[in-house]
């Protein structure tokens, strides 16, 4: 038989070359607008460099690890974690393909959490110190590195509030909903590429309940589950549930 | 019993159909050996490359499923007392009782090593007791084994949830079903086959009417929801007036569910087949007549046609989910529970977790040794692939619900439905052209003569057999 066509499988941004920027990078737009294109990006010495895939599992970076570079993700999910003093692991957050890791590492010169591949993972690495020069030179990309960091503090805060557990739950499918749509992926589904164990941990809750109410936001038709895949079938009302988190 | 495990008689196929459209010259003319379907792909194909190690990264990665499944456990019990010469189980005949204790043991030092892998938070919502004869334990030991499970796994506490045991009516001391119903079991399923005494006889399983419809009636009495009755057409010495005695006893009862299974002769791989004199067995003509009474008798006394080879009473469970779309199809055959982890227990056992089937070694040595060393027995599997997916829903739909909604699966797995499917369309053409089939752009569906012959439809979409088409299976009637 002929060789099928490929199943739809997890969203990726792997598709930029020499010259052109990946679909989902965070700074190609500053740039062009800037008008400095990928090779011009070059001359000014600023190494793009393509990294993995690294295997789910694999750690991309570790807690006290020295921080040279900040990285985008290409492909992939990647969780950020710490272990306390119990030696218990408290999950950060987790990075989709076109999001920016590294960025809490700025301020200390050292990467002040763990980064962990959660499937096949490419990184696109960017040097920096080069960054920042670039920046300075560039109006446009210190506004969006700006922009980035400012988010990523957002992103932290978002779940400490005392918000019920339906109301964050809501949340974090809205807001990667609006993440993935940012990429130019679908909005209405996609995968879940964490672990019900990694959302729990994420939203500090069981895994019991974080199971409890995605089958109570099934039974109410506001998203359907399938196995990894979710469906969200009545965004307005997920994101009233959402609104008292997200503020937004 | 879990079907499709290896080739076996009476898990072995009868496409069935209601009278008007029982068109026997197309039923012969498509009496071609295929799978059963209860899981694509399908037995053959499971490797060694799938051990225990891969057993234990699937239950893994089904906990860590946003709601992962209910749990379905099957447990197979081995042993009978005498062998019946039509079956192509994996079983042992032994009347050492004492065989079923040791058994039991190690039973349940697989539970301790497979349960702990499934978080607590997963429901069982279906539990099935197979063999061999379950009832080869005594009411005492199967007693201790539920508490086992019930122990090591949380049982639902829905009112649907189905707790089920193949029984066999000539092993069972008075008061047994009612202990069974009062450990939980809410269905039984009784083997038959034929009450006719020359058949009884060829077949070397003499069970007395009475007998069974005792213990249909004690299952009612003790609060079950529902018995099914397993009958086989195409034994040695089967006659039309024999059979329709046989029907007649049982429709008097009303059993809930009917299963007719086809009969396949295959002595070459099943040593006690060779017991059964070939000129005995009924020629295709015969077969075909019987398996056209039966449904016949059925059809009239108002059973609904399920699929594959199964009926049902309108009001019963698989008749309700049948209208609502809901059926679906694993191991066990048919059900109303979607999308279960389904746990194999014992010698020869099949378990789907996740996107894998597996299935535990299927002697009994070798089953016993992994477990005494500490190790889950698991034998073969298979990972499937997107594309095996991608296939197994589309058969899944062809099965259960006789058609295939396209335009879903374009959607769902966005793909070309015309394109990807372009092989198994120019296959489905002939059939199409039978009346078998009708084929638009965005739904396929069996025709009511089609949906007899449902695996023959099934076939086409069937990647492996395009490479390697199998002697092994039994053929379709």
């Amino acid at each position: 038989m002929a060789a099928p066509a490929p199943v739809r499988g997890q969203p990726i941004a792997d598709d930029g070359d020499e010259l052109r920027f990946c679909s989902t990078c965070a700074f190609a737009s500053s740039c062009l607008a800037a008008g400095v294109d990928k090779s011009r990006l070059r001359e000014l010495h600023m190494l793009v460099e393509h990294s993995g895939p690294s295997r789910a599992g694999d750690h991309l970076f570790r807690e006290g690890d020295p921080f040279t570079a900040i990285a985008a993700v290409r492909s992939g999910t990647v969780k950020t974690y710490v272990t306390d003093a119990d030696g218990r692991e408290q999950v950060r957050g987790f990075f989709l393909p076109g999001e920016i890791i590294g960025l809490d590492a700025i301020s200390e010169s050292r990467y002040p959490c763990n980064a962990i591949a959660l499937e096949p993972v490419v990184l696109c690495r960017f040097s920096f110190p080069t960054l920042a020069a670039l920046a300075t030179r560039m109006p446009g990309l210190q506004q969006q590195l700006f922009r980035l960091l400012s988010h990523d503090i957002g992103n932290a805060a978002l779940l400490a509030g005392n918000h019920t557990a339906e109301d964050r739950l809501a949340a974090f499918l809205v807001g990667l909903s609006r993440r993935y749509a940012a990429r130019g992926f679908r909005a209405d589904r996609f995968q879940l590429t964490m672990s019900r164990a990694d959302i729990a941990n994420y939203l500090r809750l069981a895994a019991e309940t974080v199971s409890r109410i995605l089958r109570r936001f099934q039974d109410e038709r506001l998203i359907r589950v399938r196995r990894r895949e979710i469906e969200l079938l009545d965004l307005p009302r997920l994101e009233k549930s959402a609104l008292a988190v997200l503020r937004s | 019993m879990q079907v499709n495990v290896t080739p076996r008689p009476h898990g072995h196929i009868a496409p069935m159909g209601v009278p008007e459209y029982f068109d026997a010259e197309l039923l012969r003319r498509y009496d071609r050996p295929g799978p059963r379907y209860t899981s694509y792909p399908t037995a053959p194909q499971f490797g060694p490359q799938f051990d225990e190690r891969k057993f234990r990264e699937v239950a893994r990665r089904s906990n860590a499923e946003p709601i992962p499944s209910d749990l379905s456990l099957y447990v197979h019990v081995p042993f009978c007392f005498s062998p019946c010469f039509y079956c192509g189980c994996t079983r042992i005949i032994t009347r050492d009782r004492a065989r079923g204790a040791l058994y039991l043991s190690r039973l349940m030092r697989e539970i301790e090593i497979a349960a702990p892998l499934f978080d607590r938070d997963r429901d069982v919502i279906q539990l099935h007791f197979g063999g061999g004869t379950p009832n080869f334990l005594d009411a005492g030991e199967l007693s201790a084994l539920i508490g086992g499970l019930g122990r090591h796994f949380h049982f639902s506490d829905r009112t649907d949830r189905d707790f089920s045991i193949e029984l066999d009516p000539r092993t069972l001391a008075a008061g047994d079903v009612r202990r069974l119903a009062e450990l939980g079991l809410n269905r039984a399923s009784l083997g038959v086959q034929d009450f006719d005494p020359e058949v009884q006889q060829a077949v070397n399983r003499i069970q007395g009417v009475e007998q069974t419809l005792a213990v249909i009636d004690e299952c009612r009495a003790s609060g079950m929801r529902s018995v099914n009755v397993d009958l086989i057409y195409g034994l040695p010495k089967q006659t039309l007036d024999g059979f329709a005695r046989t029907l007649d006893a049982l429709l008097a009862v009303r059993p809930d569910r009917l299963a007719i299974y086809g009969y396949a002769h295959l002595p070459e791989l099943f040593k006690a087949q060779r017991q059964i004199e070939a000129a005995d067995l009924p020629d295709a003509a015969l077969r075909l007549e019987l398996l056209q009474l039966a449904v016949q008798k059925l059809t009239d006394a108002g059973y609904r046609f399920i699929g594959m080879d199964h009926f049902a009473l309108p009001g019963d469970d698989l008749s309700k989910a049948q209208s609502a779309g809901s059926l679906h199809r694993n191991f066990m055959g048919y059900t109303i529970h979607d999308d279960c982890d389904l746990v194999g227990f014992g010698v020869s056992s099949i378990s789907h977790v996740g996107d894998s089937f597996s299935q535990n070694f299927r002697d009994l040595p070798t089953w016993e040794r992994a477990l005494d060393e500490g190790r889950l027995p698991v034998w073969r599997g298979i990972e499937l692939d997107a594309d095996d997916v991608l296939r197994a829903d589309v058969i899944q739909q062809l099965m259960c619900q006789g058609e295939i909604d396209a335009a879903g699966v374009e959607e769902r797995y966005g793909i070309d439905f015309r394109g990807y499917f372009a092989d198994a369309l120019a296959k489905l053409a002939p059939l199409a052209a039978d009346g078998l089939v009708t084929v638009e752009p965005l739904r396929i569906a069996a025709t009511s003569r089609g949906r007899y012959l449902l695996r023959i439809i099934a076939m086409c979409f069937d990647r492996y057999l395009a490479a390697a088409q199998a002697p092994r299976y039994s053929k379709a009637i």
